[in-house]
Parts: structure tokens; sequence; C-alpha cells
């Protein structure tokens, strides 16, 4: 490298590494990727507070039982209601102090059982929050079983037995890789896969959107001039590419690493209650890499608009169509987590404008075969030679160019002359 | 090696349908000073920008330390755009030295040129302040700065002093003699004649993007001939104008200034104004560069009409 590139690499680095931005970014993601992964599970899996719950009976005979098997309901292993008296009197009076007691804040909710609820299997849960999902659909469950109980023993037969012949099934995944099996949680995979993709594709679009609006500075205040006094146009956008690249690497260093800290952090607390998806080195390295190599794809493209505008509005136009394969590919991203080797997903995989997002999905979620990685990287790095063979002739023209908004066709003939 | 810092031949440049340089041809020898003077809109940035094959020629030939434009030597040349060139939040010194670096000269020694250019234009205090701390004037000269630190042979300088005051103006004009006087060429270009007449060896008038004079300062005014004269006077002086063998009578309140006709004599004048006036100055000056210039230019003017 040129002394004189590596000066340009060495001041677009420091530029922005230096912003307060860039130090608070660097150490917030982390902190924010722990939330965005650790939150949900909690959420999903650990809930609130447990419920103060009455039960007001009106066919007279389920009462007890139902009291009794909602005592017994279990979440994760924890008991989940707190079940209260009614207190005594007419079902009415019974209703209108717990509906009182509920509004009071000294019960969560209660459970009416209407007079036909054995027959009909309807029963009504009055409470201030009904929100929350997960509980309310072990208490339908637990109530479900005493009716269905009922019915049985009414029937003549053996409720326990018919349970035992009747068991769901219970499907369990559980992961596979090199490392060994390991029971999964598919919504903490799944949440975990799309912030890692969010990421990227923020990360990706921010930093190419950095490397445009600072082009465009430099036409603005004119430095563009003397830059392109000292060296020519295409060191000038390799030092750009370089120099911002690596302060977008060194701040995708610092995520990576943290997230290996704290997935052998959670690795080494096994027994948590939380479990931590599986952080595995090839996703590691495809994540710093996919960043990388679609940062240079999307920068050189985001180099030659701002080198053809003079102002960030007059970008705009300009930035769709770039962007536009971006948004198609977290468009179709469902489609790749649902079927991570299906031919969809192989093919958006390998398409080179998609590939830094939808290679890096399919890597987390069920890593594919090598050669389709090799292949998606060897397509993706030729795209980016092709994309910087672009942008540098539109830059040669562009830096210099004040006026009016070159058209597209305008853009063409400066690719197909410079 | 050619006695010419800078060569142009019949240079054409159009934008969008307006001519901003017709075909222009100029010489700029080795170690002088060299004034493109014009108006607003003659064609003098167009010009540079063409010699510092920022934009290229639509006709014509430049050739710049014995190269052609678009194959000479960057780093012996140094060039002052118009507008700011400096990144607004570098800090003063790291942006001086990294101007150096990409004309290839090394960290150290960016460093130690940097210290006495710094004192001399006076902004040793603010080398570790952001360009956009500092005044407009202030950035001028850090910007010029910028243009000599890799000690370039040829400047090329647009606008060099505007937005400087009086003190300013006369710190850059020494130290852009001194520079010459070391042997390098430069090339400026002005709107502000008075600013630069002083400092050029050579001028070229433009207009409209052609050239209507060029020479050396000297050889110009000889050509227009000592035919001004400073009048300073109590009385009504309104009849001057109106006497034979005056061209023309500018009044700048402390003197007027009377131009005559071609080969008019001025004695006659004197004593009319003698007579007539209580004269405390009668002087027979040389035509201002301003003067010669707006007068060819009228000329010029009237002949394309």
């Amino acid at each position: 490298m040129s002394a004189k590139l590596w000066a340009v690499v060495k001041r677009e680095y420091l530029e922005r590494v230096r912003t307060k931005g860039f130090v608070i970014a660097t150490i917030l993601g982390p902190l924010l990727m722990a939330g965005m992964m650790i939150v949900p599970l909690l959420v999903t899996r650990s809930g609130g507070k447990v419920l103060r719950v009455a039960v007001s009976d009106a066919t007279g005979q389920l009462g007890a039982a139902v009291e009794e098997a909602l005592r017994a309901a279990r979440s994760d292993d924890k008991p989940r209601f707190d079940v209260r008296p009614a207190g005594p009197g007419p079902v009415e009076a019974q209703e209108a102090a717990l509906k009182k007691a509920v509004l009071g804040g000294a019960l969560d909710g209660y459970l009416h059982l209407p007079k036909d609820a054995l027959a009909s299997g309807v029963a009504s849960y009055y409470g201030r929050n009904v929100s929350n999902r997960i509980d309310l659909r072990t208490m339908e469950r637990a109530v479900s079983d005493v009716l269905v109980g009922r019915r049985l023993t009414d029937a003549g037969l053996d409720p326990t037995r018919v349970k035992d012949l009747t068991r769901e099934l219970d499907l369990k995944t559980i992961r596979l890789s090199e490392k060994g099996e390991r029971e999964d949680r598919g919504m903490a995979s799944f949440v975990f896969s799309i912030t890692l993709m969010m990421i990227l594709y923020t990360s990706i679009l921010m930093w190419g959107q950095l490397v445009m609006t600072s082009v465009i500075e430099e036409k603005t205040s004119r430095v563009i001039e003397v830059m392109a006094s000292g060296l020519p146009s295409t060191q000038l956008l390799w030092g750009k590419l370089l120099g911002v690249g690596a302060a977008g690497l060194t701040q995708f260093l610092v995520w990576a690493l943290s997230l290996l800290v704290a997935s052998l952090f959670a690795a080494g607390h096994a027994v948590s209650d939380v479990k931590m998806p599986e952080v595995s080195p090839l996703m590691l390295v495809s994540f710093v890499l996919f960043f990388l190599l679609g940062f240079f794809f999307y920068s050189a493209l985001y180099a030659s608009i701002g080198a053809a505008v003079n102002t960030v509005q007059e970008a705009q136009n300009f930035v769709f169509p770039v962007i536009l394969p971006l948004i198609i590919g977290m468009v179709c991203f469902p489609a790749v987590i649902e079927s991570p080797d299906g031919g969809l997903a192989v093919a958006l995989s390998l398409v080179p404008f998609l590939s830094p997002l939808m290679m890096f999905l399919r890597i987390v979620v069920l890593p594919p075969p090598m050669w389709q990685i090799v292949l998606s990287l060897v397509l993706l790095v030729l795209a980016i030679a092709g994309a910087v063979w672009v942008a540098a002739r539109i830059y040669r023209v562009g830096i210099l160019m004040y006026g009016k908004k070159p058209t597209f066709p305008e853009l063409m003939k400066w690719v197909r002359h410079a | 090696m050619n006695d010419k810092a800078i060569v142009l031949e019949g240079i054409s440049k159009a934008f969008a349908g307006h001519v901003a340089v017709k075909d222009l041809s100029l010489e700029v020898p080795r170690g002088s000073v060299f004034g493109l003077l014009g108006p607003n809109g003659a064609g003098k940035t167009t010009t540079l920008r063409m010699i510092m094959d920022i934009l290229g020629p639509d006709s014509g030939t430049i050739e710049i330390l014995g190269q052609p434009a678009d194959h000479a030597a960057r780093d012996r040349i140094g060039y002052m755009p118009e507008e700011r060139g400096l990144y607004p939040r570098m800090v003063l010194e790291e942006q001086l030295v990294f101007m150096a670096a990409i004309k290839g000269v090394a960290r150290r020694e960016a460093e130690r040129r940097l210290g006495p250019w710094l004192e001399r234009l006076g902004l040793a205090d603010w080398r570790k302040k952001k360009t956009n701390e500092l005044s407009k004037g202030m950035q001028q000269k850090a910007q010029f700065i910028a243009t000599v630190l890799h000690e370039p042979e040829v400047l090329i300088m647009d606008e060099p002093m505007s937005g400087l005051d009086p003190v300013g103006m006369d710190v850059m004009r020494e130290v852009m003699l001194d520079l010459r006087r070391r042997g390098a060429t430069i090339v400026l270009s002005s709107h502000q004649m008075e600013a630069v007449e002083r400092l050029c060896d050579r001028v070229a008038l433009i207009n409209r993007g052609e050239k209507v004079l060029d020479g050396s300062v000297a050889e110009v005014k000889a050509r227009h001939g000592k035919n001004t004269v400073v009048l300073a006077y109590d009385g009504d002086g309104s009849f001057l104008g109106s006497l034979p063998g005056v061209a023309k009578v500018t009044d700048f309140g402390q003197y007027v200034e009377v131009r005559l006709r071609d080969g008019a004599d001025p004695q006659p004048l004197l004593q009319e104004a003698a007579t007539r006036l209580r004269l405390r100055r009668f002087e027979i000056v040389e035509p201002s560069l301003h003067d010669i210039f707006v007068e060819t230019v009228t000329k010029h003017g009237k002949e394309a009409a």
C-alpha cells in the first residue's frame, strides 16, 4: 500500500473511531444484543409473579376440584396460581364481591364456572390483565382436565387410565451439531438469529450511508479538489472504503468478541434458568466476514451515489434501488428460517446482493454444506470487484462534478467512458 | 529544461450551453508570480481547474512543468481552491500533516516544517483546534499552509487574498514573494486587482472566457501610457470633464482621477485647473490595472458588438 493511500485510510479510520457515536454504539451494541436475547427468553419462560385468583362456581360441584387443579398447575415447575377462597353467599353476590376485589387489587382475577360448565365446556376468566397468555393457557389446561375427568367418570371410565392411553405427543426439538446434541428452545433460537441478522442489516446500511454522506461532505467542502490533486480517484475511493471498513470491522470484532464471551459465560452457567442459544465459531467468523463483504459491496455503490450528487437530499432517489435487494432479503427471511436448506433459501443465499444476510442467516439456523458457503463467498467477492470497478468510474467523473444531478443514463455514460 | 512552468495553448471549455473559456493561450515563466485577473465569472477558476486536471479542456493543450496536465507530477504542484478545501472536524495540525502526506511528505518531515509556517502566519496558538473553530481568514491561512507544506515548484492559487484582513494580505504577499525568491512559480487568480497588482510580475486579464491582454505589469502599463492625472483641490471642479483632451473623470471624494485621451497633453489641464481652482495636488500617474482592465473590456465589448 502506498504511503499516500495509507494516510487516507488512517485518516478515514480515525475520523470514524474518534466520534462519540462510534464509542457509544460499540459499547452499547453488546448490551443491546444481550438484552434482545435474554429479555424474550425471560418473558417467554418464567413469566411474572404468581397470580392471585378465586373460583366462583355456579355448578356447585366442580369448585373444589378446579381449585385443587389450579393449585397444582405448574409452568416451568413453578406453581402459577395462588387460589383464594371465593367467599360465602349465592353465586351472584359472590361474583360481585370478587369483581370488587379484582378492581381493588386484592385479587388478580377470578374464574367463573357457569351452571352448564360441565356440558358446554365454557368458563370465563375475569381479570385486569388478560394478555398473560402463557398463564391463561396453563389455567385453561388445568380446568379442562378437571372437566374432562368429571365427564369420563360420569361415563363410567377411569380418568387416569384414559389420560394414560390418550397421552399426546410431546415433540422435543434437539439441535444436532458437530459439538453434540443439545436441546434447543425454538423461540430463543428464532429471536437470536433474527437479532443477529438485523444487526448485520442495519450495520451494512448504516456504514454504507456513512460512506455516502462523507463523500458528499468532501464535495461540498471542496476538500475533494485538494485530495484529487494529491492522488488518483481510485485510490481515494479505496482509501475511503478501507478506512471506514476498518472502523466498522473494529466495532464488529468488539461485538463478536462479546457475543463469544457471553456464550461462554452462559455455557459455564448451564444450571441457570436461561439457556443461551449456541454460538459457534463458524457463526462468529461469518458474522464478521459477511459484514465486511456486505459493507464493501454496498459502500462501493453508496460511494458512487455520493460522488454523483451534490446533496444528501438528491441522493435519496438513487439510494432506493441500491437498498431494494436488502429490503427484499428482509421480506424473505421467514421463508429461509422455515426451511433453511430449501430451494429458495439456497438461491437467496447465493445471490451477491442478498448473500451477506441470507447466507449468514442460514449459517445461524442450520449450517449449510461448505461448498455453498464457499460458492456464495466467491460470488460475493466477484460482485464486490464489479461494484468497485463501476464505483471507481463514477467516482472519477463525479467527485469533481458540480451542478445538476446526473440522470441514470448519464451515469451509465460515465461508467462507459471514464 | 524549458523555462516555462505552464503553457496553455488554445484551450476552450464549455458547460451546458455557455462558454466558460474560449481559445485561451498563456505562458507562465518559471520563477514568476503570474496573476490571472478578471471579474467574477470571467473563467478564472475554470482555467485553474483545467491546469490542475480537475476539468479536462474541450480543446487545446496544457503543459505543466514540461508534461501534459494529466500526467503532471502532482507532488510538485500545490493547489489552493477558492472555497476552503479542509476537513471541518479535523485538528489543524493533523489536517496539515495529512495534506502533506497525500503529497508524499513523511509525517516527521511535515511536522518539522509545520512549526515555522504556523508561527509565520500567526496560527501557532491554534494548532490543536478543529478547523471549524477557526475564523474564515484563519482557515484561508491554514489552507495556504496546506498548499505549500510539500514545497511545490508550482503553486496554483484561486483567490488567495479573499477573506483576509489587510494585515493578513500583507503577510500573504510577503510569504508569496519569499517563495518566489526561492524559485517557486506562482499562479494566482483575483478579481480584486489592487490586491495583487504589486505582487505580480506578469498578468493576464480575462473577460468572458477570453484573454483581453497580457504581459508583464510594467509592459501593460507602459502600453497604456502615463495619461492619468490625479487632482486634489478646493472649489467646484465640475467643469473638468468638459475640458478638451479629457476622456473621463472619476471622483474619489478626496481626489479626482482624470483620464486623458491618447496623446493629449496634460499642460492645458494644469493651467485651466490652476486658474479656476485652489489646487492642493496635481500628479501624473500610471493607470491602475483596474482602469486598464475596465477600459480594455469596454473597448473590447464595443468591438465585439
